[in-house]
């Protein structure tokens, strides 16, 4: 997967793994916006530049087998990577692929992965990523995972 | 319609960029939310393609392939032939036209799934070959990938029957002169 500098356009190689309790020293509300300690326990993925240990973004998902669906906990980038001055594109959108592609391999063609954002920035969702939506719940299923993985999955 | 965006508006648009809180409140609430979201998706569903089922599939064989090179593990009924018969099974509907299609006999090739015979060289590079030309219009399939299972087994099952070959394949293995190291 790679993400695109806002500077230069410059593709760079990112790398999506599991959070590790030392990362928690650096995982700040005042640079990732949530509290995050408070998902220890749960499942979470930091993104950052191959060779660099700076997380750019970081998502926590609670995997529901019986309905074949990841749920979408929280997600978010850096402060840096926030708004029009952000330093990189596509943070997100390999964040959510990311876990497109465990739902599908754990799921395949059921494949579901729900969030639940505020009203006011869910549209934004559905134009950027195709979602669907269902009373409050956005979701994507096989046909946006396929898509998605076609645009920002180059591994 | 106005098109202007007030400095609210804004707001909001940006905060999408940073970040969504969707944690359930309660365990009743997911439940409720998973119910009403599984009757939209069984509705969704019924638009799928035969097509786009296959091609999830060849997907998912293709990450849970992935994930074994990755992170291998020993279980006798064998991951090989596990990946093998999915993959066969998602494309065609009799194992035979597979058979055909890679130029070899159909009892060889059942001999292959059911794990009666290692499959050889010819086998594997026949395979990966169909595998890189099925996966052509699909997406990326790296072609050392059947190799990478094929060997990964064979090594996450040596070491973990030790106990069966090492006694005897020990017994002809000795160091007249042993190096001392450390001392």
């Amino acid at each position: 997967m790679v993400i695109v500098s806002t500077v230069d356009g410059e593709e760079h190689k990112a790398e999506i793994e599991a959070v590790q309790e030392d990362d928690y020293k650096s995982i700040t509300k005042r640079r990732y916006f949530f509290d995050w300690k408070s998902e220890r326990g749960q499942e979470v993925y930091k993104i950052n530049v191959v060779g660099s240990g700076d997380i750019l973004g970081l998502v926590s998902i609670e995997r529901i087998p019986e309905e074949w669906r990841i749920h979408i906990r929280l997600i978010t980038v850096s402060k840096e990577n926030k708004g029009r001055d952000k330093e990189y594109e596509n943070i997100a959108g390999n964040l959510i692929t990311f876990v497109s592609k465990i739902a599908l391999r754990e799921y395949g063609e059921l494949a579901c992965v729900s969030l639940k954002p505020k009203e006011a920035i869910a549209q934004h969702y559905i134009d950027k990523f195709g979602m669907n939506r269902t009373g409050m719940t956005l979701s994507v299923e096989i046909k946006e995972i396929l898509e998605m993985i076609k645009i920002y999955d180059h591994d | 319609m106005t098109m202007t965006k007030t400095k609210k508006d804004f707001k909001e648009i940006e905060g999408a960029e940073f970040g969504i809180d969707s944690r359930y409140t309660s365990k009743r609430k997911q439940l409720d939310d998973g119910k009403v979201l599984m009757e939209a998706r069984l509705q969704r569903m019924k638009n799928l393609s035969d097509d786009e089922i296959i091609k999830a599939r060849l997907i998912q064989l293709k990450l849970k392939m992935e994930e074994f090179i990755k992170e291998p593990i020993y279980k006798k009924e064998g991951y090989f032939t596990k990946f093998l018969t999915s993959y066969i099974d998602t494309i065609y509907s009799k194992r035979i036209d597979f058979a055909k299609d890679i130029d070899i006999d159909d009892n060889l090739l059942s001999k292959i799934v059911n794990n009666h015979r290692k499959p050889q060289d010819d086998f594997l590079l026949r395979l990966m070959i169909h595998s890189e030309k099925t996966f052509s219009t699909i997406g990326h399939f790296h072609k050392k990938t059947w190799y990478q299972v094929f060997y990964q087994e064979k090594l996450a099952e040596l070491m973990a029957n030790q106990d069966q070959w090492r006694p005897e394949i020990e017994r002809h293995v000795s160091i007249k002169n042993q190096i001392s190291i450390g001392d």
